[in-house]
């Protein structure tokens, strides 16, 4: 508990540094600025930026600041990229309730009930409701992630490369399972990535690997590169198809009066309780992430509920639940990246792409040898949390009015910061012209319906995964049953096998497609 | 009546279909010679296009065939790449692209969705053929990269055998416009920001990207353009201090 204390003030202290500030037009002056709170609150409002405008998803925006972080220190850089992703499940409650235009794909269900908040004129409480589930799912999961911290990377220490490559398998499987659609198509784009992690340079041996004597192949596909293909260009892509106009009928009448009645208040609160244990679970668990803890909170408020059919005309508990769920669940699903390396789901993937650039190898030693970085960056969630509360709230009005900027400006602007940002990664053209290509690929698989996320889980975990399994197998002297005779690595490994049988279960199956059909009415 | 009419027209598409996964079956032979092109003019350093031409038809025809029936009689020479090529990937595409005329697909989307996948694995274990297998019971090179795509082959086939097995939807309907120009964009942006610098590079750029959609006002995106090169021609060499050319090479020196 002591050790709890100590850590979590070790990252305030981290977090409110003061450095000072000297820039050369100021000609010697110098400005006392905590960067570390500065780049909580950049992160914060891009967030919300990146949540009100649709469009524009958070993977994408990760992807394309990815590069920007390369000045800055790396504490900063991941408390940043951080902020926009806690930051743009508040943003995205925001449209969902006032335009019926879901920003982001884990405010999707808000927009059933909170919409219709709106329209009865309730459109203040849904509002001040959905933030202030944000923000206790927040705060608990912040907690929760200083709690789980040190114990968890105890245990990942104690694992050898067979446990190392059983959990990943356990965490591309969960993946798949909770992924939306087809199960063989999710595998199958988890296996792509494997095989694109592969181009490049061998890790063991140094031989060129599927690099057709590219020199800028050399090194391996840059990470950042696809990630901005797949998701930036291509949705840009997609998004153009359906013309750039969208149809955007805001509403109009002014918000008046923010608070929240007596009853909203007793009603929403056990539906905020639900909707963070159960965002905080689907959180940690590697795959789905913010998305799928919205929809399933959002059916589990559905079922339990005295009388089902207020749903869908302005429950507040429709609004309340999804919207803490989708924000522990952001927030959590921080716990597997810090404390084992794994990244479960995709803007998690993007973070080990920013640590990476950085220097930082993920895992759990990270924890114990810049304690700073991983403390500073959990203390930077609360206050980040605390931030966004202010942004939201009073400022809903200037957010609204972001949504009048039509896509057809909005879209030019994006390919071309994307494309000055991975030309500046390395200064390698050839970089910008992979990831057009890479869009391409994007808006194919679109086209076929396969998910792109699994393929980014694939790519980052490619490298890890083959590293472990030569390890293991070289330790026990090509002994492959040494994946179930260490018990650990055994049980993980059963836990996956347990999970794919579920799934193709057909009863499953349609439970699991039950949980994604709100999204389709 | 009606029912004729369905069959001619599931037909026709397989036989675009069919077209479709032949040229794919020999597409990186096709883009080898578009690349070798270049060799005339002067650009890189490539064979020139009637080497490789010569080269990948006598692979094609010949060679693959000889190696195959090499193989029986027990020599062991080391193949060229483009047998390879010729054996690994467009053999095993030709032979799929035939078994599609006999086939009645149900959802064209995961059909094609999963031949696609398996060319590109296939592409894969070419890529990968040089690379070292195991060496006793250790990894090489190549294991990994072979392992995974015989999977991806596997399951490529796998999404393919739904597409023929249940009812899916058909293949989506491509934009030609946004892909195009944003992509022309794109390439532009790579060729012309090292000799022509952010300022002009970012705002041609855009104006390109633009066309994109029919909805552009022109006067509206020109200022907007100005002001996002002016945004990131400040914010990406001065607040980021990432280094990068600003104007045209020729107007600085």
């Amino acid at each position: 508990m002591f050790d709890l204390f100590h850590n979590l003030g070790l990252g305030f202290g981290v977090v409110f540094q003061i450095s000072w500030w000297s820039p050369w037009w100021l000609y010697g002056l110098s400005l006392p600025i905590s960067i570390n709170i500065l780049m909580c609150l950049i992160g914060a409002l891009v967030g919300t930026l990146v949540g009100v405008l649709p469009g524009i998803g958070t993977v994408a925006t990760v992807a394309m600041l990815l590069p920007i972080t390369f000045g800055l220190p790396p504490v900063g850089a991941l408390i940043m990229l951080a902020g926009i992703y806690y930051g743009a499940q508040y943003g995205g409650s925001t449209t969902s309730i006032l335009v019926n235009i879901p920003g982001e794909a884990t405010s999707v269900v808000t927009a059933i009930d909170g919409h219709q908040m709106a329209k009865q004129g309730r459109a203040g409480p849904a509002l001040a409701i959905a933030a202030i589930g944000s923000f206790f799912a927040g705060c608990v999961a912040t907690v929760l992630i200083a709690v789980l911290g040190a114990p968890l990377t105890k245990l990942a220490l104690a694992f050898g490369p067979a446990e190392y490559f059983s959990l990943m398998v356990l965490g591309l499987i969960f993946a798949v399972v909770l992924a939306k659609g087809s199960v063989l198509k999710a595998i199958a784009m988890i296996v792509f990535g494997l095989l694109l992690s592969m181009v490049g340079s061998d890790i063991e041996t140094g031989a060129s690997r599927m690099a057709f004597n590219i020199p800028e192949l050399a090194d391996g596909l840059g990470f950042a590169t696809v990630a901005m293909g797949v998701f930036g260009f291509a949705e840009i892509i997609r998004n153009l198809d359906a013309g750039a106009e969208m149809n955007r009928d805001l509403v109009q009448q002014k918000i008046t009066g923010l608070m929240p009645t007596k009853k909203d208040m007793i009603d929403s609160t056990p539906a905020i309780l639900r909707g963070t244990v159960l965002g905080s679970i689907l959180g940690i668990l590697p795959g789905g992430g913010a998305v799928i803890a919205s929809f399933a909170s959002y059916t589990l408020e559905k079922k339990i509920a005295k009388n089902p059919s207020r749903f869908g005309r302005g429950a507040i508990e429709g609004v309340a639940a999804p919207e803490s769920a989708n924000n522990a669940a952001a927030q959590t699903s921080f716990i597997p990246l810090l404390t084992l390396g794994i990244p479960p789901n995709a803007v998690m993937a993007l973070m080990v792409g920013a640590m990476t650039i950085h220097g930082i190898v993920p895992g759990p030693q990270v924890m114990q040898k810049q304690p700073d970085l991983v403390w500073g960056m959990i203390a930077s969630m609360w206050i980040g949390n605390l931030m966004l509360i202010i942004i939201n709230l009073p400022l809903v009005g200037i957010w609204v009015r972001l949504l009048r900027v039509p896509y057809r400006l909005m879209f030019p602007s994006i390919v071309i910061f994307c494309a000055i940002g991975i030309y500046s990664v390395n200064n390698a053209p050839v970089d910008v012209i992979l990831a057009g290509v890479f869009g391409l690929v994007g808006y194919w698989l679109i086209k076929h319906d396969f998910e792109p996320a699994p393929l980014l889980l694939g790519m980052v975990l490619g490298p890890l995964m083959e590293e472990n399994l030569r390890r293991a197998l070289l330790i026990s002297r090509g002994d492959w049953s040494v994946f179930l005779t260490r018990p650990l690595s055994a049980v993980l490994l059963a836990i996956a096998a347990f999970l794919l049988v579920l799934t193709v279960l057909p009863t499953l199956r349609a439970k699991r497609d039950e949980v994604f059909t709100e999204s389709e009415n | 009546m009606a029912d004729t009419m369905g069959h001619s027209a599931t037909a026709t598409r397989n036989t675009r279909l069919v077209v479709g996964f032949c040229l794919l079956a020999i597409a990186p032979q096709i883009f080898e010679l578009i690349w070798s092109i270049g060799t005339i003019l002067g650009w890189g350093a490539g064979r020139g296009p009637g080497t490789v031409v010569t080269s990948h038809l006598t692979a094609l025809l010949a060679g693959a065939p000889s190696a195959i029936f090499g193989s029986f009689g027990g020599g062991t020479q080391k193949m060229s790449s483009e047998v390879l090529l010729a054996l690994i990937y467009s053999y095993p595409l030709f032979v799929v692209a035939i078994l599609t005329i006999f086939m009645t697909i149900r959802s064209a989307q995961d059909y094609v969705g999963g031949i696609v996948l398996m060319a590109l694995a296939l592409f894969a274990l070419w890529a990968g053929s040089d690379l070292q297998g195991m060496r006793g019971f250790s990894f090489g090179a190549g294991t990994a990269p072979r392992m995974f795509g015989g999977l991806l082959v596997a399951l490529g086939a796998g999404i393919a055998l739904t597409g023929l097995l249940t009812e899916g939807p058909g293949m989506a309907h491509y934009a030609w416009r946004g892909p195009l120009f944003v992509m022309v964009s794109i390439v532009f942006f790579a060729l012309a920001i090292r000799p022509l610098g952010v300022v002009v590079t970012a705002f041609a750029s855009f104006m390109i990207a633009a066309m994109g959609t029919h909805e552009t006002r022109w006067v509206e995106a020109m200022i907007v353009g100005a002001c996002l090169t002016l945004g990131c021609a400040l914010l990406f060499p001065y607040v980021l201090g990432l280094p990068m050319p600003m104007f045209p090479r020729f107007l600085v020196q």
